[in-house]
């Protein structure tokens, strides 16, 4: 029953004085406002970049999906493929599951279309209409529903096809960018990281330093590594969660000053692509991430100061 | 019952200057000793040694029959709770309270706050600084400060008190008060070892006194022939 109450009390006292910590090291922060905030500003920097970038690929990401989804594959048919054979190919690729949509473009509608082409209009006049119209093919603009690059497989196996344009490399090299992309965030995110860290540990040395005395004081009456270490502990958790406050705080300015423009931009194109900025649950991993960054920042200083104070032998 | 017990111990720091050379003595339980001697004679760093802020370089020294060599990490805190300490300077929390500054021992030991209150009102009320309970130490004057100090070395009554050169900045008056306070420990049971260079208020207390000079122990004088002195 006394050991159990010696426990309860432990217990009770450690809690109290992580209360006191957490307290304590805001006090801390508070009481020096300018150089709290400048050590803030660094982090949430080093912070807010690879971030940004992250949101910026994210959105890459999606319009290069819209315009990869919006993307036709053209199946030019043979000279000797007729308006009737075109058409009844046209229905036939339509029923097919992996099909969202077909368009026929006759030989009569694709010179009305290079004709609507200033550049081009005279040309068709000099070689005549007739003679351009004969050299033109029917063309099958088909909208895959699924994976396109079956579907251009596919398509090239037809017997009534000449050529099928798709481009696969296109596709590829926007996969490739958008990977290195974010791989490119990856490793800015950790030598950013990493800044952030040092610049933690720097500020919370530099709280060590000026609070050697009162340290020593207390190791002295027989505080333990944990007793001293918690305050400075707490120290770096709230830098680093005021640093990703801060840091989500300047993505979220951007993302609303960049909203609006990027979207009328979108309508002009006749999209309707919008900015998107982080979701709650990585924001909430940002906060969290940060606040352990400036936790292991100020543990990894504080374990180092208490290495140095163990007592010396000779 | 020995307290505490220096076996032939050497202290040397880098660079090779010798603190201690082969000191060897021993404490009793509930005794009162000094320890004095010129600047440089080793004291402080006899006191250090106690703490378990310096290891010998030879010997062993015993606290509680327990050799400090062997306490490492995490023990060495549980020894130093312990070991009261006062210092001259007193070593004061500046931004905390005097019922604060009083209360640490209590709180390393993970007592609990109605228990600490308790313990640090019945304290400041034995060395009359009840009515300064809330001041900072800066409001305080050099001896209410050093009572403050005592007060927090005594609070967990550890089972030694070791104080160095508490007396140094204190009027007569003053330093004879607080030499009565550390005198009436022993009657709990806590040992105390007192670092002074002022010999007339060595010989006045009429306590054991070991006598340190270019760190050799010369001379280990009992109050009887203290007072044949």
């Amino acid at each position: 029953m006394n050991d159990r109450a010696t426990h309860s009390s432990r217990f009770g006292a450690w809690l109290d004085h992580h209360g006191y910590s957490i307290v304590a090291s805001l006090g801390r922060l508070l009481r020096k406002p300018w150089a709290t905030l400048l050590t803030i500003g660094v982090m949430a920097v080093a912070l807010a970049l690879p971030l940004g970038l992250w949101v910026v690929l994210g959105n890459m990401a999606r319009l290069g999906g819209e315009v990869r989804e919006s993307r036709e594959i053209a199946v030019f048919l043979k000279q000797d493929v007729g308006a009737a054979p075109a058409r009844a190919l046209a229905d036939a690729l339509r029923a097919r599951g992996d099909v969202a949509h077909v368009e026929l473009v006759t030989p009569a509608q694709a010179l009305e279309q290079l004709r609507a082409r200033p550049d081009l209009a005279e040309a068709i006049d000099a070689l005549g209409a007739d003679a351009a119209q004969a050299a033109l093919p029917s063309v099958l603009r088909v909208t895959p529903r699924g994976d396109e690059l079956l579907l251009a497989d596919s398509l090239k196996t037809l017997p009534e096809a000449e050529r099928v344009q798709h481009d696969a490399v296109w596709r590829k090299r926007l996969d490739a960018w958008l990977r290195f992309g974010g791989r490119a965030v990856l490793v800015l995110a950790a030598l950013l990281g990493l800044g952030a860290l040092l610049v933690v540990g720097n500020t919370v040395r530099l709280d060590i330093q000026s609070r050697r005395e009162e340290i020593g004081v207390l190791q002295l009456l027989g505080a333990s590594d944990g007793f001293v270490r918690r305050p400075f502990l707490y120290l770096g958790a709230w830098y680093g969660l005021a640093a990703g406050a801060l840091a989500l705080a300047v993505l979220t300015a951007a993302w609303l000053a960049l909203r609006q423009p990027l979207a009328d931009l979108s309508a002009e194109y006749g999209s309707s692509f919008a900015l998107r900025g982080l979701d709650p649950l990585p924001a909430a991993c940002v906060l969290v991430g940060a606040g352990l960054l400036g936790w292991l920042g100020a543990g990894l200083v504080t374990g180092h100061y208490l290495r140095q104070t163990r007592p010396t032998e000779t | 019952m020995t307290v505490l017990r220096f076996d032939n111990v050497s202290k040397q720091y880098p660079g090779g200057h010798a603190a201690l050379a082969d000191v060897s003595f021993s404490v009793a339980a509930g005794e009162m000793l000094f320890i004095t001697g010129h600047s440089g004679a080793g004291k402080s760093t006899l006191l250090k040694l106690i703490q378990l802020a310096e290891r010998p370089s030879r010997g062993a020294v015993l606290f509680s029959e327990r050799n400090l060599l062997k306490v490492r990490g995490g023990r060495i805190a549980h020894h130093r709770r312990n070991v009261g300490v006062v210092y001259q300077n007193h070593q004061l929390l500046m931004d905390r309270s005097v019922a604060e500054n009083v209360a640490l021992p209590l709180v390393l030991r993970g007592m609990r706050r109605g228990e600490i209150g308790k313990r640090v009102r019945s304290i400041l009320d034995r060395l009359g600084l009840a009515p300064r309970e809330r001041a900072l130490p800066s409001q305080l004057s050099a001896g209410e400060q050093q009572r403050v100090g005592i007060a927090r070395a005594v609070i967990a009554e550890p089972a030694m008190l070791v104080a160095d050169e508490p007396t140094g900045n204190l009027d007569p008056t003053l330093s004879a008060e607080i030499m009565a306070l550390f005198a009436s420990l022993p009657e709990r049971g806590t040992s105390v070892l007192v670092a002074s260079h002022d010999l007339g208020l060595v010989k006045r207390m009429r306590k054991r006194v070991l006598v340190l000079d270019h760190g050799q122990l010369v001379d280990d004088i009992s109050p009887e022939d203290l007072a044949d002195e």
